[in-house]
């Protein structure tokens, strides 16, 4: 007996929807659920139902809007510069078409590098004392002193200290993107433009980022939700310091989950954070990508 | 969208190597003529003009390259050169202290076959769960592949540090906590997603005649799958585990919440040496080099792999 095309085609899809149904919508359950009680951090302590509690001490803590507005910042931060420069090396790596090509194999490098080890890497270029970007500069003369800035320890510029590893890792990955995009761009339309006297930034403005628009925003919105996200580079460069001026939504939920014993707490943030990436998700799948339909 | 449209005309027919279709070749760029003279699309033509963004780029590349190489160096001094203030860039004596140190720390060799057994394990699952759901959401097109390929992409948002301790519960209430299965299955929740969408790019390309053939001549549906598409997408499941394998080797979070000491994956040692072990950064540097110079070279061996499925990723339409 044959069964339809549709019941094969769910067939095919049953396997993995169960996965995600109990490893990711079942813990989600679990989280939401947990935002209503106030928990004991010891196993099979005591669970009292507290209503929307836990919410209400979210917000009138002054740690999770900081980390709200951090975690925006941060996201602003590590994209439009991951952009700006991604953008360069592929007009560049472009420019310069097929002789280039090796060196667009080994400008990808970062992308496979654990981000603990590049956060740990870019701690170890701007710590103190020993850090070797504030030695560079102090013998190139523009610091006075190599422990100046304080790159990590300084709480107004730690924020964007912490971004650079993030950055460093991803603008590989902009740059493919982009580069790829740029390959599409058809060259007589460059032509026409060029036998029309326009020059560079006309050129830029006018026609290759009109053009590229559609690869521009699938790229930022990959890249601000990966962002939005972090954890790994900064919780291993400052943890969050100093004064918990480099802490993330993310920190801080592990935060108060771990350090603080506040389940309850973390489950509210957690859901809260949820909620506001799934808007966000939820805008640019409508509007960007229409998976499944034909383009 | 661009990017996509390009590979239905190039992967109407049924390349086999569907990896090279990501690879973007300059247009025109083989029959080009020399400077000056017909340029075509955006490459440079003047000598001035190209030796000018050949430097731009050499410095690019310098400072982009530079501060792995420095990683590389550091882990080649002695332990007291590491931290020495000021700090030199290459060591003033090399030698390999930093990595009998590091590797000879208990639990540390443990660790790589744990990232090793984890990242394997994960990589299989997700394959084994997302070569067959994409393939029903491409070839069969009905409204709840469309559902749940939407529900795959929404579980891409999802923070891993709001599920990552109700998983680790879960996983101790059954028995697996601080497993390598544990943790490869949290690891599969962010590589299943990823899978899926990359394998439905790879499906797309293929033409439908191919197994309607197939079916004509005697094979079932699923023997069709089998015998006749994945070999021909083959290119594709490289890419796919290629993805799948990186996402567990780098992974951190859900490592840090679910291991502790038997199965801990080598990025949370790396992490621990500097609490554990106050401030030994040669070490640290010594293992943070031995971590990623496996998957640089893979890099650099699978590069057009690995540029198919990063473009294909993000600019699918």
């Amino acid at each position: 007996m044959r069964i339809s095309d549709r019941r094969f085609a769910l067939f095919l899809m049953t396997p993995a929807a169960l996965f995600l149904a109990v490893f990711v919508a079942f813990p989600l359950f679990r989280l939401v659920a947990d935002s209503f009680f106030k928990i004991s951090p010891i196993a099979g302590g005591p669970r009292d139902f507290v209503g929307l509690d836990n919410y209400f001490r979210a917000f009138a803590s002054d740690a999770f809007i900081g980390a709200g507005w951090r975690t925006l910042a941060y996201t602003l931060i590590v994209v439009t510069l991951e952009f700006a420069l991604g953008l360069g090396m592929a007009l560049l790596f472009t420019t310069l078409g097929r002789s280039s090509q090796i060196w667009r194999t080994v400008f990808m490098y970062p992308l496979m590098i654990a981000p603990i080890v590049a956060g740990l890497l870019w701690k170890f270029l701007m710590i103190d004392n020993f850090g070797l970007i504030g030695t560079l500069l102090h013998q190139a003369g523009i610091l006075s002193n190599p422990n100046q800035i304080g790159w990590l320890s300084d709480p107004n510029i730690v924020l964007y200290s912490v971004a650079i590893p993030d950055i460093w890792l991803t603008t590989s990955f902009m740059c493919l993107v982009l580069f790829a995009g740029l390959q599409n761009i058809p060259g007589d339309l460059i032509e026409a433009a060029r036998l029309d006297g326009a020059r560079a930034p006309a050129m830029l403005f006018r026609i290759i980022l009109p053009l590229l628009r559609p690869v521009i925003a699938v790229a930022l919105v990959v890249r601000g939700i990966d962002a939005a996200r972090a954890f790994d580079t900064i919780l291993i460069q400052t943890n969050g310091g100093p004064q918990s001026a480099s802490e993330t939504m993310s920190l801080l939920i592990y935060r108060t989950m771990i350090r603080f014993g506040d389940p309850g707490l973390a489950s509210a943030m957690g859901t809260l954070y949820l909620l506001a990436m799934l808007a966000v998700a939820f805008v640019a799948v409508s509007t960007i990508w229409r998976p499944g339909k034909d383009n | 969208m661009r990017v996509a449209e390009r590979t239905k005309n190039d992967g109407g027919k049924l390349a086999p190597d569907v990896a090279g279709l990501y690879v973007p070749t300059t247009t025109g760029s083989r029959g080009r003529k020399r400077r000056g003279v017909n340029r075509e699309g955006l490459e440079a033509g003047r000598r001035s003009t190209r030796t000018l963004l050949w430097i731009l780029l050499a410095a690019a590349m310098v400072l982009y390259g530079f501060p792995f190489l420095y990683l590389l160096f550091t882990s080649f001094k002695t332990p007291i050169d590491a931290i020495a203030v000021p700090p030199t860039i290459l060591p003033k004596e090399w030698t390999l202290e930093n990595y009998t140190n590091g590797l000879g720390r208990n639990g540390v060799l443990a660790s790589f076959i744990n990232s090793i057994q984890t990242a394997v394990i994960s990589t299989v699952l997700s394959l084994l769960l997302a070569v067959p759901a994409a393939y029903g959401i491409t070839r069969y097109k009905t409204l709840s592949g469309r559902i749940f390929i939407m529900a795959a992409l929404v579980t891409r948002m999802v923070p891993p540090v709001a599920i990552g301790i109700p998983l680790a519960s879960m996983m101790a209430s059954v028995g697996l906590s601080d497993t390598p299965i544990a943790l490869s299955v949290a690891h599969t929740t962010i590589s299943l997603p990823l899978s899926i969408w990359l394998m439905s790019s790879f499906f797309e390309a293929v033409p439908k005649d191919l197994e309607e053939a197939a079916t004509v001549d005697g094979c079932s549906r699923l023997g069709a799958l089998w015998r006749v598409v994945i070999p021909v997408v083959s290119g594709g499941v490289a890419v796919t585990a290629i993805f799948a394998f990186l996402a567990s080797w780098n992974e951190f979070l859900f490592a840090l919440l679910m291991t502790a000491i038997r199965s801990q994956t080598t990025p949370v040692v790396i992490a621990n040496f500097q609490t554990q072990f106050g401030l030994d950064w040669g070490s640290m540097t010594a293992l943070a080099t031995v971590y990623s110079i496996p998957v640089i070279l893979l890099t650099l061996l699978l590069q057009r792999k690995i540029v198919a499925g990063m473009t294909l990723g993000a600019v699918k339409g």
